[in-house]
Order: structure tokens, then sequence, then C-alpha cells
């Protein structure tokens, strides 16, 4: 059985987990990264 | 709103002592403390670089620094103000007070607390570099790019500007650490009986400032690595040459720069909710409607970004959408200001220095706002784009709406964290210095703006001298008064009267239950709410 503070702390983690998810999403769409990535990936094939 | 609280245990004295004490601090009080101090230190440095500014524009012509140190000191002190100052003070008042408030024993996450404040100063010793570096040989040439940093510029300049995107970085690493912590400490740790609707209203600020800091920091954090790789890793995001497009930085950048200005603003209206009522000795005004109106500035205030950029040749229907928008936002801002005329309005007002600095924030404030509105009317805009008019405004608002508000915040909770009261003869006298010189600097800039003179520039047409003379005038009272808030913050430190718990008669809420100052720690036991006037 886990105390409520254990409770609490964990309840705290997750929801930390899901904020910095949250800002990580915002961060990649930000990006109109990966179709330029590609590109220099292309070029550089090439 | 006021509580009544059934238990305060601070049975606890586990007081670490020394400099282990604030290095691996894991107590929101103790990083608090830190966030303010590193905030007092970067305003002073900010205001160095203002006070240089000023000093330079007295007269025309070239006098002290040449034009690139010029544009160096233009772009630092924005940097340091924004990022340096203003914000981590901020986060120094919501350390401090929201688990007082809240009834929490301490912020939610208290180790990534403490990293979020240790970022900071490494943050700061990259932003500070980034400005000295140039003088150093190999340093390449100084920042010349303002704050904004657009392309092609910042692709241009030499390594400084690696050494400012490396900072920007961490600042904003630490920014979202820190609202992370803030919203899960709001959501998960307030005491039983706090619903939503009875948090203070500090509480309700920060909440919708760290969401916007989680919405909008990481879309800056893109946009400066995409500089970092159009610099160095042959990629051509913002390069017209290459395929790229300069004015997407410009909107990614005003995409976190324009809620950046909210962020800013928030957390001192949440000040200004607390000492209005405080010092009114009645309950603030529509505190429903404050909530909705914050949350409405923060959502309007998401999507008008390109109202920074009327010039860059959108189409109609854009420019349309963003002036409407941007003017629809002095609904929900007028509504706060009337909520707090409507708080004041017969009540048992007293004049202790907060409310000497709330009053004058709601005048001035006002007075930015609208000419904010003047320059969201987009062929006015076309005129007023790049002038001193706008660096009029937005000193009109971010001065008395965020740093004001902070310095009020500062006195307002002063007694509570050093357990003595400030000298409130010498506070009072700092604050009209202070003011006043804030007045003389800024309002002749508006004239300025108007007839034609642009900014960011070193040197200006001989028919600018009087205005840019008062000015500069205004600005050396301006900055020197800051030296009187530092003896004033300095003497209460040390010693003077003792401050009782309650600190200001009509104070109410959880923070004013524990004594001044409150123990190492503190709510340990979660008190008990009872809602007792609303």
């Amino acid at each position: 059985m886990n105390s409520p503070e254990d409770e609490l702390k964990r309840k705290n983690i997750r929801l930390a987990w899901i904020l910095g998810a949250f800002a990580l999403i915002v961060l990649i769409t930000a990006f109109p990264f990966w179709q330029n990535i590609f590109k220099v990936l292309g070029s550089a094939v090439k | 709103m006021s509580y009544t609280t059934t238990m305060n245990d601070d049975a606890h004295h586990h007081n670490p002592t020394g400099w282990r004490r604030w290095l691996f601090s894991t107590n929101h009080k103790d990083i608090g403390t830190l966030y303010l101090l590193f905030a007092l230190t970067m305003l002073f440095m900010g205001g160095a670089s203002a006070m240089l500014i000023r000093a330079e524009l007295f007269q025309p012509g070239i006098q002290l620094l040449d034009p690139d140190l010029y544009n160096n000191l233009v772009t630092n002190h924005a940097l340091l103000m924004i990022f340096g100052a203003v914000m981590p003070a901020a986060a120094g008042l919501a350390n401090w007070m929201i688990p007082l408030m809240i009834g929490a024993p301490d912020m939610a996450l208290p180790r990534m607390n403490n990293l979020s404040f240790w970022i900071l100063p490494a943050a700061g010793t990259m932003l500070i570099l980034s400005f000295v570096v140039p003088f150093f040989p190999g340093g390449g040439s100084q920042i010349n790019t303002g704050w904004t940093l657009y392309p092609p510029l910042s692709v241009q300049v030499g390594m400084s500007m690696d050494f400012l995107i490396f900072a920007i970085h961490l600042l904003g690493i630490s920014s979202v650490l820190a609202s992370i912590n803030i919203i899960v400490t709001l959501l998960n740790m307030r005491a039983p009986g706090m619903t939503m609707m009875k948090m203070p209203m500090f509480c309700w600020t920060w909440l919708v400032t760290a969401f916007l800091l989680i919405l909008v920091v990481p879309v800056l954090a893109g946009g400066v690595t995409m500089l970092l790789f159009d610099r160095h890793f042959g990629t051509s995001f913002f390069d017209a040459a290459g395929g790229g497009d300069p004015v997407l930085f410009q909107h990614l950048f005003w995409f976190f720069g324009h809620p950046e200005v909210y962020v800013l603003l928030l957390p001192s209206i949440g000040v200004l909710s607390h000492i209005i009522p405080t010092f009114s000795r009645k309950p603030l005004f529509g505190y429903k409607s404050m909530v909705g109106a914050m949350i409405a500035v923060a959502t309007i205030g998401m999507v008008v970004w390109a109202h920074h950029q009327y010039t860059i040749g959108m189409s109609l229907g854009a420019v349309s959408y963003f002036m409407i928008g941007t003017i629809i936002i002095s609904i929900p801002v007028g509504l706060m200001i009337f909520n707090f005329i409507a708080t004041m309005w017969r009540g048992a007002m007293t004049f202790e220095t907060p409310m000497l600095f709330a009053v004058a924030i709601i005048m001035m404030f006002t007075f930015g706002g609208l000419s904010g509105v003047m320059l969201a009317v987009v062929p006015a805009d076309m005129q007023y784009h790049d002038s001193m008019f706008v660096v009029a405004h937005f000193h009109y608002v971010l001065m008395p709406g965020a740093v004001f508000g902070l310095f009020a915040g500062v006195f307002y909770w002063l007694p509570k964290w050093t357990g003595h009261m400030y000298d409130e003869r010498l506070a009072k006298i700092f604050f009209w210095i202070n003011v006043t010189g804030f007045n003389i600097t800024f309002f002749p800039q508006h004239f300025l703006g108007l007839a034609g003179m642009p900014r960011r520039i070193i040197d200006y047409n001989v028919m600018f001298t009087e205005f840019n003379a008062i000015s500069s005038i205004g600005a050396m009272i301006f900055g020197f008064s800051h030296l009187l808030l530092l003896y004033i913050i300095i003497k209460t430190i040390r010693g003077g009267e003792k401050a009782t718990a309650q600190v200001w008669e009509g104070a109410k809420g959880l923070e004013w239950q524990v004594p001044s100052p409150p123990p190492f720690h503190t709510w340990e036991t979660p008190p008990s709410i009872k809602q007792v006037q609303s």
C-alpha cells in the first residue's frame, strides 16, 4: 500500500512528464526542420 | 477572498547552512531568493547598457560609442532585461509565494526547481559572453541584430551569435522546467479545500503564464536552432538564395515574442490583484471575470503575433485579421483595469509604497496600452513602424506592466520575506524619483517617433535634439534611482522594525498566516481551508 506522499509524488512526476512531452511536441512541430533535413541529406547523397 | 486555517505545523528544523544551502537547495524560499538576486544583478547590468545608450543619444553626432558597440548595447539591454531580469524576478516571486499561498510544503518537484535556477547563471554567463567575445582577438563582429535576431544579419554575425543561441537554449530549458514545476504545483499541491476558483489570483496568473511559456518557448528554441543550422551546417531555412525565407524566422520569433509580452505582464497583474484589495481593504472586484479575462488575453495573444510584421508585405486579409485580433485584446485587458478601479472604488484606501506603484501602474500601463491600439491599426503602423514611438510604447507597457509590478510585489512581500518593515519614507522617495524619471525618459520619445526619428540609430537629425536631451536626463534620474532601491532592500534585510505575520492590515490569504519571516519549512501539515468571505 503506497502512502499518500508516494502517491502524490508519482502523480506530480507523471504530470511533469506529460507537460515535458507536450513542450517537446511544440518544439518539433515548430520546425520545417525534417523537410529541410531530407533536402540536405538528399543533396549530400547526390 | 480570505481563508481560515486550522493547522500550521512548522516543527521541522533541518536548516542547511553555508554555500551548500544555496547550491544544493531544494527549498522554495531559498530558490526564490536566488532568482530574485540573479534578477537584481541583471537589472543593474541591463540598466547600465540603457544608460550608455541614452548618454550617447544626449546630443546628435557620435560622442561616446561607435555604431557597432551601440547596436551591441541595444541588443544586450533588451536580452538582459527580458530574459535576465524580468522573467527570473517573476519566477522568484512565484517560488517564494506560490507554496505559501496554496498551503503546499514546497514546489512539487524541488530538485528540478534547483536545476531550473542553476541553469540560469550558466545561461547568463553565455549571454554576457555573447556581448563580450568580440572584444577578444578572433572574437568576430559584435551582435548588431537587436533582440529579434532577424536573419540574414544574424547569420552573418560572428561567433558571438553562437554564444547567444546557446544562451537562449539554456534560458528556454530553465523557463520550461520552471513552468512545468509551477503547473504541477498549482494543479496537484493545493491544500485540501482550495478549489481552482479559490486559488489566489497571483497563482492563477502564474498558471496561465506557465502554460504560455510551455507553448511558445519551444518555438523560439526551434527558430534559433534553425538559425544555428543556417550558420554552420549549410541549411537554408532563412536564406532566400537557397530556397528558404527570412520572413519565416520573423513568424517563428514573434509567435514566441508576442506571447512573451504577456509572460512578462501577467505575473505583475497577479501582484496587483493582491496589492489593490489589501490597500483598498476590499475583496478583489470580479475574481471570476479576472480569471476569464486573463485566459482570454493569453489565448488571443497567441494568435496575433504578426502585428509586429505589418510591413513585410502580408495579404490584406492577413493584416486585417491580425489588426482586428490585436485590437480585441484591449477588451479583456480593459476589463482587468476596470476590475482594479472597481476594487478601489469606495475602498478605505491607504497609499503605502506598493499601492502607490499599483495606482501608477494602472495609469501608465493604460497609456501604454492605448498607444498599442494606435500601433495595431495597420495604416497608422506603416508610419510609426521602427520609430521611437514604438520604443516609447513598449516601455510604457513593460516598465509599468512588468517591472513596476515586480517592484510593487517586492515592497509588498519584503516584510514577509525578511521579517522587517522596509523604510516607508525612503521607499516613497524611491517611488517618486523612479516614476518621474521614467516619464521624463519615455514620454518625449512619443513625440520623437511621431516626428520621424527612427529607433536603433546612434545618430540623429538635429531637429530631434531637445526631446532627446530631455529623455537622456530622465534616463539618468531613472537609472540612478535604482541604487536607492538597492539600499532600501539591503537596509531591510539587515534590520528594521519587526514585521508581524499579517504585515498589512488588509492583507488576506494563507501567506499572511505564517510568521514573518516564515520558518524554513512551512505547511508541512496542509492547512484546512474554509472560505469565509468572497
